[in-house]
Order: structure tokens, then sequence, then C-alpha cells
């Protein structure tokens, strides 16, 4: 049992870093990795991983922030039903201004912002991720593809409109 | 193996390390020789670079005691054990049935939290855990009985504990919906700990008729005196408890 914890412990770092690009938000991103370390100790006599204990987190967190998610933007809806007011959808002006890698990072669709940070930052292979995401491994290429594509391309953005920057 | 020209899928696992070393040699001959390509794989890199550095900033954050495995292994099992308790309850409250059944619940859900599960819970976080600091510490009896006088009027005195080898040690303020609390850490000369806790009766924590209950690993005896409601906290099924429980008179 401890040395389970010990090795979560080594874990929580990363944990952290996932969920805070997961919902750009580290207080909410340290609930996500409470419910995830949460479920991960429940899950752990009957369901333990065969291999590598981080993908295995990695995936129930990211489960755990779909179904928040999910969960969210009923309610949103719920919101605009009775508001008639969208305060699920980003502002203009925040897609407009990219001032940054980590904003054009952040922009991404959810999905887009895992892969890259499984494949590029954490180093997983195309096989642990096309685990995580119950795809197969081809699908995690294209997927992984149109991401990069798209960061790129918010990115150039950022490069080709620096009269935005200097205005502030 | 791959095919040549390399597709868009060799190249991001290219990218990402994930060739066999004759591919990996293969994709790199072809770059050398096709700029173009080469110029998209490298802003690909690029990227991913960035990132790398930018996401390694967010690995430097302070740390969040609630995060840690111990923690959240006792606040699961401390919630477990409540549930199960009052689904216990509950079932027999269906058993009873109708009006009475709803009452029952009613008193369930007023009894919720156990009595004094909030001394419990500063035991934890302090003596066991070290979590939260000590406000006040002392060697001796009187000075401690002081500190404490501060904040609670004619309160029940502070067991005398010497008989057993327990003397306090460190005092902390704690804060409830009705006001302050203390507990004060009482050791003995091998680091045993016990607690005295003092808090204000809440509005569900009504005076207590005289009581022990057990936790896990720990037992609290608790009583109600003039105007407060106390607790002593004790690792149970040690020989020093045996011992206590005598000197005390629980």
């Amino acid at each position: 049992m401890n040395e389970l914890d010990d090795q979560l412990r080594l874990l929580i770092p990363r944990l952290r870093r996932f969920a805070v690009s997961l919902t750009r938000n580290p207080s909410n991103a340290d609930d996500l990795v409470q419910a995830c370390l949460e479920r991960a100790l429940s899950k752990w006599n009957d369901k333990r991983p065969e291999g590598d204990l981080r993908a295995w987190l990695f995936s129930i967190l990211y489960r755990q922030f779909l179904d928040a998610h999910r969960r969210s933007r009923r309610y949103a809806r719920m919101l605009e039903f009775f508001t008639g007011r969208d305060d699920a959808h980003p502002s203009a002006e925040r897609s407009v201004i990219a001032q940054s890698s980590l904003q054009a990072f952040d922009q991404l669709p959810a999905e887009q912002r895992a892969l890259l940070l499984w494949v590029s930052v954490e180093g997983l292979s195309y096989q642990q991720v096309a685990d995580i995401l119950d795809v197969p491994t081809g699908t995690v290429m294209s997927r992984l593809s149109r991401a990069r594509q798209a960061l790129r391309q918010l990115s150039e953005g950022e490069i080709a409109r620096p009269a935005l920057r200097i205005l502030k | 193996m791959i095919s040549m020209p390399p597709s868009d899928n060799d190249l991001h696992a290219y990218v990402d390390h994930q060739l066999s070393e004759a591919d990996r040699r293969q994709v790199e001959t072809y770059l050398a020789s096709h700029p173009a390509v080469a110029k998209r794989v490298r802003a690909w890199q690029q990227d991913a670079q960035h990132l790398r550095a930018t996401l390694s900033a967010t690995l430097q954050q302070p740390l969040n005691p609630s995060l840690d495995p111990t923690v959240i292994r006792q606040r699961m099992k401390h919630r477990s054990r409540r549930h199960l308790a009052s689904a216990a309850v509950l079932m027999l409250a269906v058993g009873v049935g109708g009006l009475g059944g709803w009452q029952a619940r009613q008193i369930t859900l007023l009894s919720a939290a156990a009595p004094m599960a909030d001394a419990l819970q500063a035991y934890r976080l302090i003596a066991q855990q070290g979590v939260l600091p000590a406000d006040y510490q002392t060697g001796d009896e009187h000075s401690m009985q002081g500190w404490l006088d501060r904040y609670f009027t004619q309160a029940d005195r502070l067991p005398d504990l010497s008989a057993a080898g327990f003397k306090p040690v460190s005092g902390r303020l704690l804060s409830t919906e009705q006001g302050a609390a203390a507990m004060v850490v009482y050791q003995d000369p091998s680091g045993q700990k016990i607690s005295f806790y003092i808090r204000p009766p809440g509005p569900r924590n009504f005076l207590l008729p005289r009581g022990s209950r057990r936790d896990g690993e720990l037992q609290a005896e608790y009583w109600s005196g003039p105007g407060y409601n106390y607790a002593m906290v004790i690792p149970s099924d040690t020989p020093t408890a045996q011992k206590l429980k005598q000197t005390l008179n629980f």
C-alpha cells in the first residue's frame, strides 16, 4: 500500500499539470486530481493497471474531466434556457488575442490539449494514448496530426499579428 | 518498415520518437533532400519544444497537502463509515415505517456528524500528521491553562495526567461555526500523544451525555461541562490508553 502511495506522490505534480491544462484553472484542477486519486485508490484492488501507472491515472483523470464537463455543459444549457444567455462559448475577444504559445494551446479543444500533452510533453506512446481514448492507434495519429496543425495555425496567427501586441 | 516518401503519420511518429532506428534514419535522409517537408517537421518539433518549456512551469506548483494519498485514504474511510452508519439507521427507519421512520431519518441527518468528530479530526491533523503547527508551546501545565483561559471562560481545568506520564506540550486554536475551539496536545516521555479538545456546543452539538466512541485507531471520550463540550482523544489499543482510563475514571 505504502509503495503505491509513494509512486502516487511522485506522479501528483504531473497529474496536476495535466488537470490544469484541461481545466485552465488551478483550483478546479486540484479538485479534479483529488477525485482522480480517490477513484484510483478505490479501484486499485480489483482493477489495477497492467502497464504504466501514469497512463492509467491520466485515463481516469481524463474520464472524470469529460464527465464533469458534460455535467457543466448541461447546466450551461439550462442556464441559457432560463436567462437567454450563453456562457459556454468563449468570448470573441478571447479567441482573437493569442499572446503566448500557452494561450494558443489553451484555445485548442480539450481533447487536442490532452493529446499534445500526452504525446509531446509526457512522451506516452501512441499505443498508450490509444488505450486511454479507447480508439485504434491510426485514429490517435490522425487526431494528433489535426491537433498539431491547429496549434501551428494558432501560433502563426500570433506571429502574424505583432501590431496587436504593441498596442495592447 | 515505412514506405517512401514518408506519410504524414510517419513524419509525426518521427517527431514523437516513435519510429524504429532504421525508419528514423530513412526519414532523416529524406528530409535532408526535401527542405519544404523538413521545414514543416521542424515547426512541429519547435511547437512541441515550446509546449514542454511552457508547461514545465506547472510542475513547480507548491504542494497541496489535501492531495496526499494518506489524507485521501483517511477521508475516504471516514466518508464510507459515515455513509454505512447512516444507511443502517435509514434501513431501520424504513423498517419501522411511516411517520416514525421519517422522524428517525431526521434524527439520522441531525446526528450524521458523530459527537465530537471535529476533536478526532483535529487530533489527526495536528498530533498525527503535523499538518497544522501549534500556536502555543510550553512545558508546564500552568502556562497552558493560562493560554486556554484567554479564550474560554470558566471552562473545565485541564486534566492532570502527570500520574500517567503525560504533560501538556502544545496548543492550537481552531474555529468552529459557533466560536473558538482549542486542542491541547499532551505527550509522554515515549512520544505518545493524546489530546484535550474544547469547543462551544453548536446548534447540533447540544450538550453531550458522558460517552465514549471509537473511530478507527482512535478513542474519543467526551462530556459536557459548564458552557462547553470536551473530548479527550487517545490512540486506542495501547497500554497507555488502559492506564489513562484508570487515571481519568472514564
